[in-house]
């Protein structure tokens, strides 16, 4: 008891080399642990998530692009495909196409157009408001609601792709009209609005007043012409789209065979490699790339080791070192007729308070997180490159 | 099994909160056609509400929400909705049965107006009532039998389908032998029947006259003109005129006919019915113009 009290009121003394001692030994216990943590949650998600994705269709190029854009929403976008893809396989009777075009974003939450058909294939349900009806209207994931601070009744803006584009894609408001209840998945980073939504942010569709007058010139008339930044009761029926539907562009096409059989045609109908799109299984690019990441695992778990090695030396020589200092101390202690063994259980105290503060202060660290894993995971996922 | 799983959880989503599968349908001639192949196994409702014209109404917010629920969304396509480019509607769900016509559509008049940094650039309308013509209207009615049975298991489809083939078919020949030769022209006075002029031999040429109402002497003035014009013997209305209307046709001469465009449902009878009546009023009317 004596020893401990002693070992508790030199490390009180030594303050700060004791905070700084803590702090290096929490890292060290922690940030394995988290790591660790952190893979096994991405993994389970990654897996779960391209489990749940029968089936990807996109222009040919990176497998893994079209996956991580189409089933995760990153940042990774693949050269668009068009919707007459999805009517191909809609066509053929073999599945549901779901199309999905994801090249905006808002706030940083990524604009994902698609059908109706996606909230059913995900089973999303929305906790608040209602889902999209209308040209214009959004509903967000959770985590893109609560980052965003919108809800219902609120509008969020699309972000603009280039400053310098004048004649790119125009920001378009959008009313939000719901928010889904939380899924742990990338739905929760993303926002949700119809396919002609993203078409109109695209600039395929837009609504204007007529401003051609009778006689006028339409060159004068363009010079006054201004587009619709938002989608209003009063102006949606202005909106239209140009152009063969068929050649609107979409980022990845879900699909969702009707069976094992028909999954397997539909995979073999774009086996050609000149074809124009390609079928990619999500399970099999994920699987590949989970076996890439267990590895790396493998790897950050033999420099965990080392680092930790490397650690714990270096604190044995601040700890080797502090008792040098404190040899005079030790002397003196010793003529009072502390033994040798007293010396060592102080010694050992110190060590294990310190060690004892480390938990304490790794401990909420690793809980917080791991509680907050999934959620983690799926932002660190959605970041892709 | 987990594909099998998902496509299942797509096409029953709605179907949960009732016993008998809802096809909604935009227009009288679909809702006709998924009548006949689902029979009783399902509830076909017209999502227009009475007295309105398919391609002019616009639904509420509350309406396309009920819309979204149903189990099978029927479009005829080809332009008639223009409120579902600016809707949002569930594709595993809904069946455009004018997919696979667009070779056959018929032009209507461009629109051209020009914004932004774009320059000019021009709509192509098409004329919508595609029914009209029967062997559109059967490829309509095969192009919506393989959704409605996947979303009425519980119906026939394949033999009510052989059945309303039939019928279309027979129709088709009875029309087919309307007129023999050079097409015969005729003024009709709603601009609805450009399907039913290209397939059946009638040189059409639309007035716009309000329905229901007595056309004032301006508007006669127009038709006797017309008539000079195209050498037209026979007015075509869309549904039957008040008296007065028909007694100032009369005296210019003209012959009159009946032929519901069926855009919405018939006042009597059904599709077929209607069609059949339509078919004897204008024969009879073509035999007083030659008269």
């Amino acid at each position: 008891m004596s020893a401990l009290f002693l070992a508790a009121a030199n490390l009180r003394f030594h303050w700060a080399r004791t905070l700084v001692l803590v702090v290096a030994a929490a890292l060290v216990l922690a940030v394995p642990v988290l790591t660790r943590t952190l893979l096994a949650q991405g993994e389970a998600q990654l897996t779960a998530r391209a489990n749940a994705t029968p089936l990807l269709l996109g222009t040919r190029g990176s497998r893994l692009d079209l996956v991580m854009a189409g089933a995760y929403f990153t940042d990774d976008l693949p050269e668009p495909t068009t919707m007459a893809a999805s009517e191909a396989v809609w066509d053929s009777g073999l599945g549901i196409p779901v199309p999905l075009h994801t090249a905006f974003t808002t706030g940083g939450a990524r604009i994902v157009g698609t059908t109706l058909d996606y909230f059913d294939l995900r089973a999303l349900d929305v906790a608040e408001g209602r889902g999209f009806a209308l040209l214009g209207e959004a509903v967000l994931g959770s985590a893109a609601a609560a980052r965003l601070g919108a809800g219902p009744g609120d509008t969020v803006l699309s972000d603009p792709e280039n400053l310098f584009d004048l004649d790119g894609a125009y920001p378009l408001e959008m009313d939000v009209v719901g928010v889904l209840a939380p899924t742990g998945t990338p739905d929760d980073e993303a926002a949700f609005v119809d396919i002609k939504t993203a078409w109109v942010i695209a600039g395929i569709g837009h609504g204007h007043d007529d401003i051609v007058a009778e006689g006028e010139d339409l060159s004068a008339a363009a010079a006054r012409a201004v587009q619709f930044a938002r989608i209003t009761p009063e102006n949606i029926d202005s909106f239209h789209f140009h152009g063969d539907p068929a050649t609107y562009p979409v980022t990845a096409v879900l699909v969702a065979p009707y069976d094992e059989r028909s999954a397997t045609i539909l995979r073999g109908r774009y086996l050609d490699a000149e074809g124009p799109v390609q079928a990619v299984v999500p399970r099999d690019v994920v699987d590949a790339l989970v076996a890439r990441l267990l590895r790396i695992a493998s790897l950050v778990d033999a420099v965990t080791v080392v680092v930790g090695l490397a650690a714990a030396l270096a604190l044995g020589l601040a700890l080797f070192l502090t008792w040098r200092l404190r040899a005079p101390e030790m002397r003196t202690a010793f003529a009072l007729g502390a033994g040798k063994g007293t010396i060592a259980r102080l010694a050992l105290a110190e060590v294990g308070l310190v060690l004892l503060a480390a938990l304490a202060l790794a401990s909420p660290i690793v809980i917080i997180l791991m509680r907050n894993a999934d959620t983690v995971a799926a932002r660190l996922i959605a970041l892709g490159s | 099994m987990i594909r099998a799983t998902l496509a299942a959880l797509l096409l029953a989503a709605p179907a949960a909160a009732q016993n008998r599968p809802v096809i909604v349908a935009d227009s009288y001639p679909v809702a006709y056609f998924a009548g006949r192949l689902a029979g009783d196994a399902a509830e076909v409702r017209l999502a227009v509400p009475e007295g309105r014209d398919p391609a002019s109404w616009r639904p509420g917010l509350a309406e396309i929400v009920e819309i979204q629920a149903a189990d099978l969304i029927v479009l005829n396509g080809s332009g008639l909705s223009d409120w579902t480019t600016r809707a949002a509607l569930p594709r595993a769900r809904t069946v455009d049965t004018g997919r696979g016509l667009e070779g056959d559509l018929i032009a209507t008049d461009t629109i051209t107006h020009s914004h932004g940094a774009e320059g000019s650039h021009s709509h192509e309308g098409v004329a919508t009532h595609t029914w009209l013509d029967l062997g559109l209207a059967s490829r309509q009615a095969e192009a919506l039998a393989p959704a409605l049975a996947r979303a009425v298991p519980g119906a026939d489809v394949e033999g009510a389908l052989a059945a309303l083939l039939s019928d279309l078919s027979a129709l088709d020949a009875a029309w087919d032998g309307l007129v023999d030769g050079e097409p015969v022209p005729v003024i009709v006075s709603h601009p609805r029947y450009e399907y039913l002029g290209a397939a059946y031999g009638l040189d059409v040429s639309a007035l716009d006259w309000a329905a229901g109402a007595v056309p004032d002497a301006d508007q006669l003035a127009a038709l006797g003109a017309l008539a000079a014009e195209t050498g037209a013997r026979v007015l075509v209305w869309e549904a039957e005129p008040p008296d007065a209307a028909r007694a100032a046709v009369a005296a210019l001469g003209l012959a009159q006919a009946v032929v519901p465009s069926l855009a919405v449902p018939p006042v009597q009878g059904d599709f077929a019915a209607a069609m059949q009546a339509g078919l004897t009023d204008l024969q009879a009317a073509l035999s007083d113009a030659v008269r």
